[in-house]
């Protein structure tokens, strides 16, 4: 019990700080984010064309094919109805809140851009080099260009182990 | 029995196949640890360079494989908020909150000796109760695995980590999602477009790599510069008093994660979640609040996933069908070697049942050496700047992704998943329900078409089928109760509000 108290309190002390959110109990909040009500309509769309495709597939029966297909975009359509309504519901973003700037802050834009050419060049120049530029273009980035020359030893020494460890001691094909 | 024993003490007495054992339970969480690189997939290239080894070498191997593997996929959920496998989804949502208060240490201690335990309770439920259990588990049919499919999709209130309604939106596109390929019982193609990569299906890992790995690196991009908690190591090894406290729990989920390891078709991941989903309705006095780091939250899936690997051997051993992917694997070692898997195994070759009940023993002992061991410099992973370790995360994430099927496409996909999943979380829509519902989708659909035919299409012998067979009325009331359960006025009732 006096254990419990004391999580207890250590809790409060975290949440406080903001490390850890509680989500024991569900509180909505009090203004809507950015983009809400457009991703309830994506989602509704999302629903929508799911149950569109699903009337090509076999029906007719209890057991055919497009039962679930239907099921579950009719479940997708009606709770997005239902978050659109409760974001309805609620104030506005504050004015200062920018969709673009929610969504994405630089650090996510130049991570997705990096991960993406990465994925492009991976079949060209195969796992090692790409994956040596990828982390070390990620961490001189991330770490505002200090730190250069650790960057480029800690990629090549994980790079190093990440190979020996996969490739030949757990015999794992790398792309 | 004295000759059971004598069987029993194989592994005990050959320095090699103990070695094997060994080696297998550290490589094992290694492996585990890595989101994508599964233990069957471990175990199934151990197949490949045991081939020529001698079957007791070979098996001590593979089961050290299998219990470390197990294991280590909850390290890098606790850790990075990363499953290393589904089994350790609801491990992560409490585990995770623990490692940002600074407790990864003590919670990677209580998961490594509750895991033990777990494994014990089902080696001896294997030892002692493995042919009832395999006969029982058999007469489960389509209809009742339809049920538990049902029961594990109303675990999305509890993974949901929010608004309820969110939660059924994610696992409904879960569900959907799960429908893309070729339907297995007609061939038909369903949301495939014509796009020969879609037949094959959506793989859930790849999809549980992307949702909970990259979009997690993505979000912690948001806050780049924050530091990292630090870490308290004093006291990782839970107290006596402390593993009392959680001792019923503890049986409670093992004993659940042995049946459900038993039936086939379902394994661990199904096992954790309904042991979380459990120990959240029924534990009065959690340590935190449920989804802040409740340590039972962690204890509930963790003894469940590892019962199940018990569990998971006694249809395999006792009538030849496989109670989950890697066992299946090991039937195939067991053919490769020349043996016949089915009912007169136990019969003909009673010496391998035992050696496998001691090699999973060892194995146990191993996990508690090795796993808490290597607690100190796992916990240190987290106080890595995540500018250094995030570029890392995402490189494994593609090396997982990639060992799946060999297929640069699934890193696209892993990548599509990452950005959606982050996108998602922005809006509070948890990525959990989603992945159970690819997880699930397939077993509600096929079980659901199954047990259709079977009632010959018509719906009233259908329904009729869910009061009249007793394994689908009792699991029918108990969907029935998890639904009431979930009430504010049962809860308020029982205390839990």
């Amino acid at each position: 019990m006096e254990e419990s108290r004391e999580l207890q309190a250590e809790g409060a002390a975290a949440e406080a700080a903001g490390t850890v959110k509680d989500l024991s109990k569900y509180v909505p909040e009090a203004r809507r984010k950015p983009g809400e009500l457009g991703i309830a309509v994506i989602m509704f769309l999302l629903g929508a064309l799911g149950y569109y495709f699903a009337l090509d597939m076999t029906s007719g029966e209890y057991s055919s094919p497009s039962v679930f297909p239907k099921l579950a975009s009719t479940v997708i359509m009606a709770c997005s109805a239902v978050n659109f309504f409760k974001a309805v519901r609620r104030e506005k973003p504050e004015s200062a809140a920018t969709l673009t700037g929610y969504l994405l802050p630089m650090d996510v834009v130049v991570v997705v851009i990096l991960l993406v050419t990465y994925c492009f060049v991976l079949p060209r120049f195969h796992f090692v080099a790409s994956s040596y530029a990828f982390m070390v273009i990620g961490m001189v980035y991330l770490q505002r260009g200090k730190n250069i020359v650790r960057a480029l030893l800690i990629s090549a020494l994980s790079l190093a182990v990440l190979v020996a460890v996969f490739r030949y001691l757990f015999l794992v094909i790398l792309p | 029995m004295e000759q059971n024993l004598q069987y029993f003490l194989i592994p005990f007495l050959s320095w090699e196949m103990m070695m094997l054992i060994w080696v297998g339970v550290f490589a094992g969480i290694w492996v585990g640890a890595i989101p994508g690189l599964s233990v069957t997939m471990a175990a199934s290239l151990l197949i490949s360079f045991t081939f020529s080894w001698d079957l007791n070498s070979a098996l001590a191997l593979i089961c050290g494989v299998f219990v470390g593997g197990v294991y280590g996929g909850s390290i890098t959920a606790i850790l990075l908020n990363i499953p290393g496998a589904p089994a350790a989804i609801a491990t992560g949502i409490e585990g995770y909150p623990l490692a940002q208060r600074g407790e990864a240490g003590k919670a990677i201690g209580l998961c490594t000796t509750v895991s033990v335990f777990a494994s014990f309770v089902g080696i001896l439920v294997l030892s002692v109760a493995a042919p009832v259990i395999a006969n029982f588990s058999l007469k489960f049919s389509p209809r009742d695995f339809f049920l538990l499919a049902v029961m594990g999709i109303l675990l999305i209130g509890s993974i949901g980590g929010g608004d309820p309604i969110k939660g059924i939106t994610a696992g409904a596109i879960g569900v959907l999602l799960s429908m893309v390929g070729m339907d297995p019982s007609t061939g038909e193609l369903r949301y495939t477009f014509g796009n020969i990569y879609l037949m094959a299906g959506i793989s859930f890992v790849t999809a549980m790599i992307g949702l909970f790995g990259v979009s997690e690196a993505l979000t912690q991009f948001r806050n780049t510069g924050k530091k990292s908690p630090k870490q308290n190591l004093d006291r990782i090894i839970p107290s006596w008093a402390t593993f009392l406290k959680y001792l019923p729990l503890s049986i409670r989920s093992s004993l659940l994660g042995v049946f459900i390891g038993a039936l086939p078709g379902t394994g661990g991941d199904v096992a954790a979640l309904l042991a979380y989903d459990q120990a959240k309705r029924t534990v009065r006095h959690p340590s935190r609040p449920f989804g802040t780091g409740a340590y039972e939250g962690i204890v509930a899936p963790e003894t469940a996933n590892k019962g199940a690997i018990g569990g998971a051997f006694i249809p395999m051993l006792t009538l030849g069908i496989p109670g989950d992917a890697v066992t299946a694997i090991i039937i195939g070692a067991l053919y490769i070697h020349g043996l016949k898997p089915g009912p007169m195994l136990m019969i003909e070759t009673p010496h391998l049942f035992w050696m496998i009940v001691s090699c999973l023993t060892i194995a146990s002992v191993a996990l508690m050496v090795l796993g808490l061991v290597s607690v100190k410099p796992f916990a240190k992973i987290i106080e890595i700047p995540k500018e250094i370790i995030m570029p890392v995360v995402i490189i494994l994430s593609v090396i997982g992704t990639y060992a799946i099927q060999n297929s640069v496409v699934d890193i696209f996909y892993m990548i599509g998943f990452g950005i959606i999943g982050y996108f998602l979380r922005l809006y509070g829509y948890a990525t959990g329900p989603m992945v159970l519902g690819l997880i699930l989708g397939p077993m509600l659909d096929a079980n659901y078409r199954r047990a259709m035919q079977g009632a010959e299409n018509q719906l009233l012998p259908f329904l009729e089928g869910f009061i009249t067979n007793p394994i689908s009325l009792f699991l029918t009331l108990s969907i029935v109760f998890l639904i009431v359960s979930q009430s504010p006025f049962y809860r308020r009732w029982r205390g839990l509000e």
